[in-house]
């Protein structure tokens, strides 16, 4: 299972001449489909004879199953073959895969000149962004105004996975108009995002694993797209961690796989949403824990500014980059909800980079 | 014009739709009135069906009067503007009171008897009275959180049958959990998966689902503050979050968290018709349901 993030580790140190990528996905199970001749039957008499995953497959006898599961040794031999090209990696040198970073790795704005500044300007492809905050510290709000600013303005296509029901496609039709009065504008840019809406972890894994397996395209009608967003993960995912479970971990590290393949491969930013918990002495730190920690590239913290006397209705909210591996961590910026587009006040407290962070 | 109700089978993550589609489904889906126009207009039009909202507040406040009388706003004819739905409404605490629901229903009976214009309307009106009303709201007691749980659970099936439910409310839902749990990690998996069901009803099944919470005191830079209980978590539960709450002698109804509305405060009281505005007098109270909005029966 951590086999896959040490092979992100690897490729982030892409300037390292000539290394290989690991197995990426040695636990991933096996599913009709996945190559020709894995069929329902096949499938079944597999699971019969135990063999649930590809590593399963791969490292067994094949003499040995094709008598157990009555299947003709050609056919395992070819499917196995298939598998074994689909899920190794082939060694890279690094010059090549700096080159291919360069061509293909594009920086989406976030439509936030805070937000920009703070990730180096904008969202990365290829790379998770997490943003992280209490309730009401505004996530959701810039997860549209992502949305927005690169359906409208940059005319690509975006995927929006919301699990918590809070995506209202009216308040999307308000952004969009303060940006633009044109109305068929407004109802195309509201065309190109599409809507998944999941309310439990399985069902994210089938939906995220589909979308990598091609589905991409297919969701979006065609359109190119640039950028996916995942509000929340921790919705669907912390209901099942801790206690006697054993399902979340597993559920949480194929999930993150999916969209990681999914960004690397389709040339995507990710951005996704977790809640905070309070660490110990009283400060707040992202959910999910330190295995999910390791999964985003940029993490943001947001937080609500209280800073009239009057309490209630102040719409300025504050981000702190708490891990990154272009900027130093604990920069803070400030902006305002309703003005996205344009931040209010800059104030960048650059301190010591701290080991919190991990 | 009826709502499609989006199939159950959808496992495999579900067909994606377009926010252009979303937006005209949230227009067909509408909101209900709180019958305080204030605060509907401070909501954009009232509680959004297909949502989940929460509503907390200190005991005494009125959060069991507002459920209430949004229990029997659902209910209102189409011709006005309304739902005309049904309710369900799972009480933990035992607040239901059976004459306040009837005083509250008269009102809204008496002010659309007063309202109702062309013959449509007056049609309806013979079929909205108080006993048509008490009859559309069903009524489920939970004495324990496993009984909460276990009602959620059966409440698909409920509703395959009785497509015409448009609010559920649950009052409250702070109460079983605050009692009877003492593992705190425990409560809060339970209330995580319990928020993901509720969105789950509201989004599938097309129904508004309200939901009340108390208050707790924390404790932060040794001064104390009253906060929603059920703990920082539950915040993500929601997705509209309004606080009722005293400010001297006035009762204010603040929204605290909210996708589309900015944050504001509007002041209510509760009379002997129900949830109602401070500024217009008692006799003539008008709350603006669009009647520009009427569907087609």
């Amino acid at each position: 299972m951590f086999a896959c993030t040490a092979s992100d580790k690897a490729t982030s140190g892409s300037f390292a001449l000539g290394f290989l990528k690991l197995i990426s996905a040695t636990m991933v199970p096996l599913q009709e489909g996945m190559c020709p001749g894995l069929d329902g039957d096949l499938l079944r008499s597999l699971l019969a004879a135990d063999i649930r995953t590809v590593e399963d497959l791969v490292s067994s006898d094949l003499e040995d199953v094709s008598r157990k599961c009555s299947v003709s040794y050609k056919a395992l031999f070819s499917i196995r073959r298939v598998l074994l090209a689909q899920h190794t990696a082939f060694p890279v040198s690094g010059a090549d895969l700096y080159e291919e970073l360069l061509s293909s790795t594009a920086i989406i704005s976030t439509g936030n000149p805070s937000l920009d500044k703070l990730l180096d300007s904008g969202l990365y492809t290829g790379e998770i962004t997490e943003l992280s905050g209490g309730p009401g510290s505004g996530k959701s709000q810039v997860c549209f105004g992502v949305a927005v600013h690169v359906s409208l303005q940059l005319k690509q296509s975006v995927i929006y996975v919301d699990t918590t029901g809070g995506l209202t496609a009216s308040r999307l039709l308000e952004m969009l108009q303060s940006e633009t009065s044109d109305g068929d504008e407004q109802m195309e840019a509201l065309q190109r995002i599409h809507v998944f809406r999941l309310f439990d972890a399985y069902s994210l894994r089938d939906c995220l694993s589909a979308l990598r397996r091609g589905g991409l395209l297919q969701a979006s009608g065609g359109g190119s797209v640039k950028a996916v967003i995942v509000d929340s993960v921790s919705a669907v995912i912390s209901p099942l961690l801790g206690g006697k479970q054993n399902e979340g971990m597993s559920l949480m590290i194929q999930a993150a796989v999916a969209l990681k393949t999914m960004a690397k491969d389709f040339s995507v930013a990710v951005l996704v949403t977790n809640h905070v918990t309070r660490g110990g002495g009283g400060g707040v730190q992202p959910g999910l824990g330190a295995s999910w920690s390791h999964i985003p590239r940029t993490r943001i913290l947001l937080e609500r500014v209280d800073r009239a006397p009057s309490g209630c209705s102040s719409t300025l909210r504050s981000a702190t980059l708490i891990k990154s591996s272009r900027q130093p961590c604990h920069i803070k910026e400030e902006f305002d909800l309703q003005r996205q587009s344009r931040s209010v006040r800059s104030s960048s407290g650059k301190r010591k980079r701290d080991e919190a962070d991990s | 014009m009826t709502v499609e109700l989006e199939t159950a089978n959808n496992h495999g993550g579900g067909e994606a739709v377009t926010a252009l589609e979303l937006l005209q489904r949230e227009k067909e889906c509408g909101s209900i009135t709180t019958f305080s126009s204030q605060l509907d207009r401070a909501l954009k039009g009232g509680l959004p069906v297909g949502k989940v909202t929460e509503i907390c507040g200190a005991p005494g406040v009125g959060k069991t009067q507002l459920c209430l009388q949004l229990s029997v706003d659902v209910q209102v004819p189409l011709s006005f503007g309304g739902l005309e739905g049904q309710v369900i409404f799972m009480d933990t605490e035992g607040s239901f009171v059976l004459q306040r629901v009837g005083d509250v229903a008269a009102a809204v009976v008496r002010h659309f008897s007063l309202v109702a214009e062309d013959g449509e309307q007056k049609d309806a009106m013979q079929t909205f009275d108080m006993e048509s009303i008490l009859s559309n709201i069903f009524l489920v007691r939970c004495h324990d959180y496993v009984e909460l749980l276990a009602e959620l659970h059966l409440l698909p099936d409920f509703l395959r049958d009785q497509p015409r439910v448009r609010l559920l409310v649950i009052d409250s839902v702070a109460f079983p959990f605050r009692q009877q749990l003492d593992d705190l990690s425990l409560r809060t998996r339970l209330l995580q998966g319990l928020a993901q069901q509720l969105v789950s009803i509201a989004t599938r099944h097309n129904i508004a689902v309200v939901i009340t919470n108390q208050m707790t005191t924390r404790l932060q830079d040794s001064q104390s503050h009253l906060v929603p209980a059920l703990g920082e978590i539950w915040g993500h539960a929601s997705t509209t979050r309004i606080l009722l709450q005293w400010e001297g002698s006035r009762q204010v109804a603040a929204i605290v968290k909210s996708p589309c509305c900015m944050d504001t405060a509007v002041q209510y009281h509760i009379t002997s018709e129900g949830f109602r505005d401070v500024n217009q007098p008692e006799n003539s109270d008008q709350p603006e349901i669009p009647l520009t909005e009427r569907r087609s029966l």
